[in-house]
């Protein structure tokens, strides 16, 4: 058999990609030992069980599910508000302004964008003003910090929906006018043509829009922190209660461990989705 | 199933440009008809005013006896091929032919029959299960057309349909679209900028220039009459001369052209008339005989090029008055660039124009 001749080439991705995978591999190196009870800062460094127990606590769990929930609802909702949006989108005049507009919040960082919604949805806030005025509650409303995570869920949606119209108005807008026109051609009415061309053609792209905003909502910090309820709370915070405010850097890392596999799990179940629709 | 089809004064603008301008014929029904014209002459625009693609500014489409002009794209009963095919990627074969017939509600067992049938009928079978990007230019070209005639439509419309495709599998899916026609006797209007196309394929030959009807024909007749310079100039090679009548009596004209006095066949010409002339390379002829007949114009000029066409042999020759005419003569004749050349072009051979 024939020796594949190794290629030198390769050797000029090392500057990019050498750089991204030392600290990938590094982190998660760490991420695990210390998950395992190694590279203890605070204790003896060995071999040790008793941080993953400390884990699986109902604590974590509560907060595990408050982070999957936020975060289904939030890619979930973006994009039921994403699609007509984009669709109404392609056909309006003046729609490269309403575009530009609709991206302020993607520029917007998370925190910032977190204390803005904050002093709207707060105690005080301008919601809770107007709805007072219009005498239709008597004492203002908690929607910031709510137990129900209702101002987390509000702030995740208002920065996310202009992630989810990138990837959803380029999707829409790449299908050729005359597919759609054939379709029409062919009989079928507005209704059909999203049912039967639009939806199928963009589904791919709109799996890949929830799955990025999933993993980028359920690994959340800033947000949770200032709008989200105080228990439960998401789940970075509980990682950054335990490294920063306990010294725990070991069940932190375990939690990190956790929130990696869910992210992979959900990758995963993308790629498995893409290829089932792909065929 | 066959329908007349009228368009009626159509006007379309697109902002300051005018697409179409006063556009009117009649397709009676059966007839396969091809729109010919230059990039941007409005044939596309006009085939998606048909369609109910585009709004027309003015004028009426009759399918028939009733107006299509409220009537959404969805249920005019037209079925149009695209130039992209514009198949629906995430669909099979199949499913991209049954289309059609599913928005319309047709039974099942009444959809997989006709399916069999147009599929055995343009060669696709066996491909039932592929995708579009599956499949070679040829077959989705054939789904393309399977998909439009399965709903049996009233107006079939083609759209360029075989400018993506090589020349040899062109002229033989245009063969296989015009028996698919004529089998099933739908109106057509069919779309193209190649001439070839449209002469080979046509009863009727409309061209189009500048948003506007110039001649409609039947292919023979556009061919050897063009009514208009640019039409002449569209439609294969011409040698497009103009002149002045210097005297007409009778069934013969004399005009004075650069090319030097010809006769030609006299269509009404007045003396002192500035009329074109339109000289096809093929109704040029080499002679060779010292026996000239009295009612022929023969000409001489300088071979300045022979181009070896396969099928012929083109020759550029320059006249005693500068003027170059091309001729195309049989491929096995004896001719030399820089000789000098006699040739004979026939009075009815000369289409006349007018200015």
């Amino acid at each position: 058999m024939k020796r594949r001749k190794f290629e030198w080439g390769y050797l000029l991705l090392i500057p990019g990609v050498g750089y991204i995978m030392f600290f990938v591999l590094a982190s998660l190196y760490i991420m695990f030992a210390q998950s395992f009870g190694f590279y203890n800062y605070t204790g003896t460094s060995e071999f040790s069980l008793q941080f993953w127990q400390h884990v699986f606590s109902r604590t974590f769990f509560d907060d595990l599910w408050f982070s999957f929930r936020t975060a289904l609802l939030t890619a979930l909702i973006s994009i039921i508000i994403c699609y007509p949006l984009s669709l109404i989108l392609q056909r309006i005049p003046g729609r490269k302004t309403f575009l530009s507009i609709l991206k302020i919040p993607m520029f917007v960082p998370a925190l910032v964008a977190s204390f803005l919604i904050v002093n709207i949805i707060d105690y005080h806030g301008v919601i809770n003003m107007i709805l007072e005025k219009l005498r239709l509650i008597d004492e203002p409303l908690r929607l910031r910090n709510d137990a129900a995570g209702i101002g987390a869920l509000s702030v995740q949606i208002w920065k996310n929906v202009p992630f989810q119209m990138i990837i959803m108005y380029s999707a829409i807008e790449a299908i050729r006018k005359d597919v759609r026109d054939a379709a029409a051609n062919l009989g079928a009415n507005r209704f059909s043509i999203l049912k039967e061309i639009i939806i199928p053609i963009t589904l791919p792209s709109a799996l890949v829009a929830v799955i990025m905003v999933f993993v980028r909502t359920f690994n959340d910090f800033a947000i949770s922190k200032t709008a989200g309820p105080y228990y439960p709370t998401s789940i970075s915070n509980l990682m950054y209660l335990h490294a920063y405010t306990f010294a725990d850097w070991n069940t932190a890392a375990c939690i990190g461990v956790m929130m990696m596999i869910t992210s992979i799990a959900f990758v995963s179940f993308y790629s498995y989705l893409s290829k089932k629709i792909g065929n | 199933m066959a329908t007349r089809l009228i368009v009626n004064g159509i006007d379309k603008a697109f902002d300051d440009f005018q697409a179409l301008s006063n556009v009117s014929f009649t397709i009676e029904p059966g007839q396969f008809v091809t729109l010919l014209g230059p990039s941007g002459c409005g044939k596309t625009t006009l085939l998606r005013v048909i369609a109910g693609f585009l709004e027309p500014d003015q004028g009426e489409i009759f399918f028939g006896d009733q107006v299509m002009n409220e009537v959404p794209p969805n249920k005019r009963n037209t079925a149009m091929c695209f130039q992209s095919y514009a198949l629906f990627p995430h669909k099979t074969v199949y499913e991209n032919i049954n289309f059609g017939l599913r928005m319309r509600k047709i039974k099942v067992e009444e959809q997989e029959k006709r399916v069999r049938e147009v599929m055995e009928m343009v060669d696709l079978v066996g491909l039932e299960h592929r995708k579009p990007y599956e499949l070679s230019g040829g077959q989705q070209q054939r789904v393309a057309l399977a998909r439009a005639i399965i709903v049996r439509p009233e107006i079939l419309l083609f759209d360029e349909p075989l400018s993506n495709l090589d020349a040899k599998l062109r002229e033989k899916v245009r063969v296989d679209i015009r028996n698919i026609q004529r089998s099933l006797g739908i109106t057509t209007v069919y779309v193209t900028h190649d001439q070839a196309e449209a002469l080979a394929i046509s009863d009727v030959v409309i061209a189009m220039n500048k948003g506007k009807i110039v001649q409609k024909s039947d292919p023979k007749t556009i061919y050897n009459h063009p009514s208009t310079k640019f039409v002449a100039d569209f439609i294969g090679s011409a040698n497009i001369i103009s002149g002045t009548c210097l005297e007409a009596a009778g069934s013969t004209a004399v005009v004075n052209t650069s090319l030097g006095i010809l006769q030609v066949q006299n269509t009404g010409l007045i003396q002192g008339d500035t009329i074109f002339l339109c000289i096809r390379p093929e109704d040029i002829v080499p002679d060779v005989s010292e026996n000239v007949l009295p009612d022929q114009n023969v000409l001489t000029g300088e071979v300045l090029n022979a181009v070896y066409m396969g099928s012929s042999l083109d020759l550029f020759i320059r006249m005693d008055t500068q003027h170059i005419v091309r001729a195309s003569v049989a491929k096995d004749t004896w001719v030399s660039e820089g000789s000098q050349i006699r040739f004979i072009v026939h009075p009815d051979k000369i289409c006349i124009m007018k200015g």
